[in-house]
């Protein structure tokens, strides 16, 4: 198993094919894709896509459960946006009256076109964390010829991130230990004692710099250095032929879409099946 | 009036004192960095309003204090970081790249406020909690606007109608956590962050 940003992933998934410059040009490239959609059938075509390829990559979903309270509320909060405070508009399509406020046909299409356009650029980042390795986002920068002292910066975060979520449940086990234990306490309290985790937290946090920078000097790390270092971790990335191939297909689709959508007009709200069909389904008789 | 308690401010190099940026601050940004990560991913999955936007965003302490303690390398981390937490939290690609001018402004103002002003990072008057509070409300304020108005509107994400709920749940939301974490962690730590050769005391070193 590989550990990814996200989760674990087998040795034997087809994504270790891949390399790394081509995953990051795909997150790159594909959440632009449904920025440039409107029509709701169409992006949901796209995270079907994106969960397809996530399966068949071998991702352990059940690592993904924490993104179904974000996609739910995130929906509460489209919908709440675009109905309760959608403000009264005389000029649309009454669906019906709850409580005496006016359910809009035009907000509730132009929720669902928000949200189903929101939802793939969320699956595709959920993508690459779920199938992309630390070292190989190093790997893309160091391709793209990004300075040394940047990519370094990035793998000592990514490092450190992980250290401080070690260091958390540390600070958490101890705070236990003494008696401490904020569950089935209401929200005030463990935000106020959220404070005992971050002094601790934050202490922790400056010491290791000191002890990260005195490994770094003592091996003769030096940031200033025009020497041409050797790219050891590009060396365990070979970019073959396929990569070649996917690069030109995730350009060409971005290409083919745009002149889709700028060139002969689809993509767009009045081109989607699926809105056209629900306006009938909720105003039966009603104009588009 | 900031001083090292001597009566000299904290933020004055001394006559024959050396200050260099080192590998120090190469690694304190990526710790930084690493802290926001873990504490703002914290607060956008357990307070989010949505796209980013949290009722209660626990990051601000990075993203205030670092800066105040480490200058420019704390300015770096605090506009970075927020890209990363945001994109595990499940914030698109582009909607977290485009938050990071309000991101370098709420990283920025209150570092920059307590050199120009002269206030001491242990908060040991009442003009260092004022200035602090002044910084702390104008930044997030700029936030607040800056990110619902330019940001989400500009990727058609709100109504008009809605872009209050999203201003105030961004001001507040960072205020609030500022409010609980920021005076409490610069009066703890300050006093042994200034003693460290990483404490910066021009923007670079």
């Amino acid at each position: 198993m590989n550990k990814t940003l996200l989760g674990y992933v087998p040795d034997a998934s087809f994504i270790y094919l891949v390399h790394p410059t081509i995953k990051v040009l795909f997150l790159l490239v594909v959440s632009l894709f449904p920025m440039f959609i409107s029509a709701v059938e169409w992006n949901v075509g796209l995270m079907v896509g994106l969960m397809a390829l996530t399966v068949a990559s071998r991702v352990n979903m059940r690592t993904l459960k924490i993104y179904i309270p974000v996609a739910v509320s995130m929906g509460m909060i489209i919908l709440l946006s675009y109905t309760v405070l959608g403000g009264r508009h005389p000029d649309y399509q009454v669906i019906t009256r709850i409580f005496g406020f006016p359910l809009y046909w035009e907000r509730i299409r132009d929720a669902l076109v928000v949200y189903f356009r929101i939802l793939p650029m969320i699956l595709t980042m959920v993508f690459f964390l779920s199938t992309t390795r630390e070292r190989e986002i190093i790997a893309a920068l160091r391709a793209v010829r990004t300075p040394f002292v940047v990519t370094y910066v990035l793998a000592m975060s990514m490092r450190a991130a992980g250290m401080v979520m070690e260091d958390f449940r540390i600070v958490r086990q101890a705070e236990q230990a003494r008696g401490f234990d904020s569950k089935n306490k209401p929200l005030p309290y463990k935000i106020r004692k959220y404070v005992m985790y971050m002094v601790p937290l934050f202490a922790l946090s400056l010491r290791r710099s000191e002890e990260f920078t005195n490994a770094l000097v003592a091996r003769g790390y030096s940031f200033r250095s025009k020497v041409k270092r050797p790219d050891y971790i590009l060396s365990r990335y070979r970019f073959a032929w396929w990569d070649g191939a996917l690069g030109v297909v995730i350009a060409a689709l971005f290409a083919l879409l745009l002149v889709a959508r700028y060139r002969f007009g689809r993509f767009t709200v009045e081109d989607s099946v699926l809105l056209r069909y629900l306006h009938t389904i909720l105003i039966p008789g009603g104009g588009a | 009036m900031a001083n090292n308690g001597n009566g000299r401010s904290v933020w004055k190099v001394e006559e024959g004192e050396r200050r260099s940026v080192g590998v120090i601050h190469i690694v304190i940004t990526a710790l930084l960095i690493g802290v926001g990560f873990v504490v703002g991913a914290f607060g956008s999955i357990s307070f989010p309003l949505g796209f980013g936007v949290n009722f209660f965003w626990t990051g601000i302490v990075v993203q205030q204090v670092g800066p105040i303690w480490f200058g420019a390398w704390g300015v770096i981390a605090g506009t970075i970081f927020p890209f990363f937490s945001n994109a595990i939290a499940g914030t698109p690609f582009y909607v977290s790249l485009a938050y990071i001018p309000a991101n370098f402004v709420q990283a920025l103002l209150p570092a920059w406020a307590f050199k120009k002003f002269n206030c001491d990072p242990r908060m040991k008057s009442g003009k260092d909690y004022g200035v602090l509070l002044l910084a702390m409300v104008v930044s997030s304020a700029f936030g607040a606007l800056y990110s619902p108005l330019v940001v989400l509107r500009g990727f058609g994400l709100l109504t008009t109608e809605s872009l209050p709920l999203f201003i105030w749940g961004w001001f507040g939301g960072n205020v609030v956590a500022g409010l609980v974490f920021n005076f409490i962690l610069l009066k703890a730590l300050s006093g042994v962050v200034i003693k460290t050769p990483a404490f910066v005391k021009r923007w670079w070193s």
